[in-house]
């Protein structure tokens, strides 16, 4: 298996070096590759005046990704303001900022990475694993809104490092407070107040256990790509599909096993 | 002997009269207009004019200042997340540091100061006036503002039936707040549209609120929470760190129109 990780520059804590080591002890045979920012990536591939031509469509396509409301699917025939298009220019000239505030359709915005995938790189054999500071969301027609996502496993799979602080809901005491914060109108002290209450108690930007956590998701979109299934029920196991902070630090931080039994003996048969 | 100068009444009118005048028959035509005097308005203000350039303020209060002058829940303390304290060093504002990154400020200390540096700078005030309309030239660029007296827009169309006047400008910026009224107005007539409020991320929205400060139309740009509006971002988190960064952005981005040069 031939698997690229691409580097997010904005997280100093996120150590692709770390994370390399532990694929290469959990899938042996595998070749690693790990590459600059995606999109930086596969643009500089290009000559320049088709570079030029895919950044302006680019920034185009990622306006159009943008959610507008949470309570409402995309809307694909809402044209972007031109504003919208020119942030998203200047953030693809600057792939290394972090950014901030918007969410994306997930799935739209791996379709797009897609396209930039070149035909030779699309084998089965071949994963592709994304980190951004994206934050992207999916819609569900269960409750007809959007939620926010730590990761998308597809081709290219994207993980998120903004996802994992704002998308596992935090501590039930941490919305009380931020609501006692926000009616007096301290967003700023609300912001700053609230990390220091609850420091360590979530995933936060920059956190140390950054590289830690994203093995895990690393993981989850090899399995994803190896059968199909990239969770599983324990909350102790990597592959857990935590919806809250506690679960993530439990199933990646503080879990007594990488993997449950269970999926232990899966990937011993699967490299037999 | 009386303390003060003895003076006629009707000189005291005379002096209103011709100063106003003067001033507002020479600002009819301004290298900008800004429609609103809250913090990203004063700011720009003060910078463009900081550069020698003729700026005038639009603001439909008596009072100049916007929002600036009380934090949350009517307690006059303004909050600034780093590295908006600089504007307030800029400004000789005190301030103290909350936690690591977090500043606070007194807001009456902090938007008197503004306002007296946009005034010592150079930018007059056409206060008490409302805007009502835009002045579009060919290509439908944005080439000034039709404004009233504030007080005509509170009183029933029988008793104030008052036509409005146009001013002209090179720019104009929307520093309307939450309102984004220029904008808006240009909604209206089909040139552009807005995106209402977000509601998502409330943190994380002080970055976007400065990085989409810009020329939303040409001859107009918007600054402050008008951006939020515009853009659809999250409306909760901007404060006033953001109205001071987008106000500098935005003066900014004015500078590089004028100089026929994109700001990217």
């Amino acid at each position: 298996m031939f698997i690229y990780l691409y580097d997010e520059a904005a997280t100093p804590t996120l150590d692709l070096g770390g994370i390399t080591n532990y694929i290469k002890d959990k899938l042996p045979s595998s070749q690693i590759e790990v590459r600059e920012n995606f999109i930086t990536f596969h643009l500089a591939r290009l000559e320049r005046r088709g570079r030029e031509e895919k950044m302006s469509h680019l920034a185009e396509e990622l306006a159009r990704a943008k959610v507008r409301k949470l309570g409402a699917p995309l809307n694909d025939l809402f044209v972007p303001l031109k504003g919208e298009i020119g942030y998203e220019r200047r953030r693809l000239e600057n792939q290394n900022k972090r950014v901030a505030g918007i969410l994306y359709d997930g799935f739209v915005l791996s379709g797009i990475l897609q396209g930039l995938l070149p035909p030779e790189e699309c084998a089965l054999n071949q994963v592709h694993i994304v980190f951004t500071n994206q934050l992207f969301g999916t819609w569900d027609e269960h409750d007809r809104r959007y939620h926010a996502r730590v990761s998308i496993y597809n081709k290219p799979s994207l993980i998120s490092t903004t996802g994992i602080v704002e998308a596992p809901a935090k501590p039930r005491e941490y919305y009380l407070l931020k609501q006692q914060y926000t009616a007096l109108g301290m967003y700023d002290a609300a912001e700053v107040g609230l990390k220091g209450n609850f420091r360590g108690r979530f995933i936060d930007y920059n956190d140390e256990r950054m590289t830690r956590v994203m093995k895990g998701y690393v993981l989850q979109a090899l399995m994803h790509q190896l059968t199909g299934e990239p969770f599983c029920t324990d909350k102790s196991c990597r592959l857990y599909n935590a919806h809250w902070q506690e679960e993530v630090i439990r199933s990646q931080v503080e879990n007594p096993y990488d993997l449950c039994p269970a999926h232990e003996r899966m990937l011993e048969a699967l490299l037999s | 002997m009386p303390l003060f100068h003895s003076v006629a009444e009707k000189d005291v009118t005379r002096a209103i009269v011709s100063s106003f005048l003067r001033q507002f028959e020479q600002y009819a035509d301004s290298d900008v207009i800004i429609v609103g005097a809250g913090p990203s308005g004063l700011v720009a203000g003060k910078e463009l004019a900081a550069r020698r350039l003729k700026v005038l303020i639009v603001e439909r209060n008596n009072y100049l200042g916007g929002g600036f002058w009380i934090g949350g829940y009517l307690m006059n303390k303004v909050t600034l997340r780093a590295p908006a304290e600089t504007m307030l060093d800029e400004l000789g504002v005190p301030y103290e540091e909350a936690v690591e990154g977090l500043y606070v400020a007194d807001g009456p200390h902090a938007c008197s100061k503004l306002i007296a540096a946009a005034c010592d700078a150079g930018v007059k005030f056409a206060n008490m006036t409302i805007f009502d309309d835009i002045v579009l030239r060919e290509g439908n660029r944005v080439a000034g503002v039709v404004v009233n007296w504030t007080p005509i827009a509170a009183l029933p169309r029988e008793i104030t039936c008052v036509d409005p006047v146009a001013l002209e400008a090179k720019v104009v910026i929307d520093a309307t707040g939450h309102d984004a009224c220029v904008v808006r107005r240009l909604e209206e007539r089909g040139l552009t549209r807005t995106v209402g409020f977000g509601a998502m991320w409330v943190e994380m929205s002080e970055d976007l609120v400065v990085e989409h400060t810009g020329e939303v139309h040409p001859g107009l740009v918007v600054a402050g929470m008008a951006v939020s509006t515009t853009y659809g971002l999250p409306r909760m988190g901007p404060t006033f760190g953001a109205m001071l960064l987008s106000g500098k952005r935005a003066a900014e981005v004015v500078m590089g129109i004028l100089e026929g040069i994109t700001v990217a």
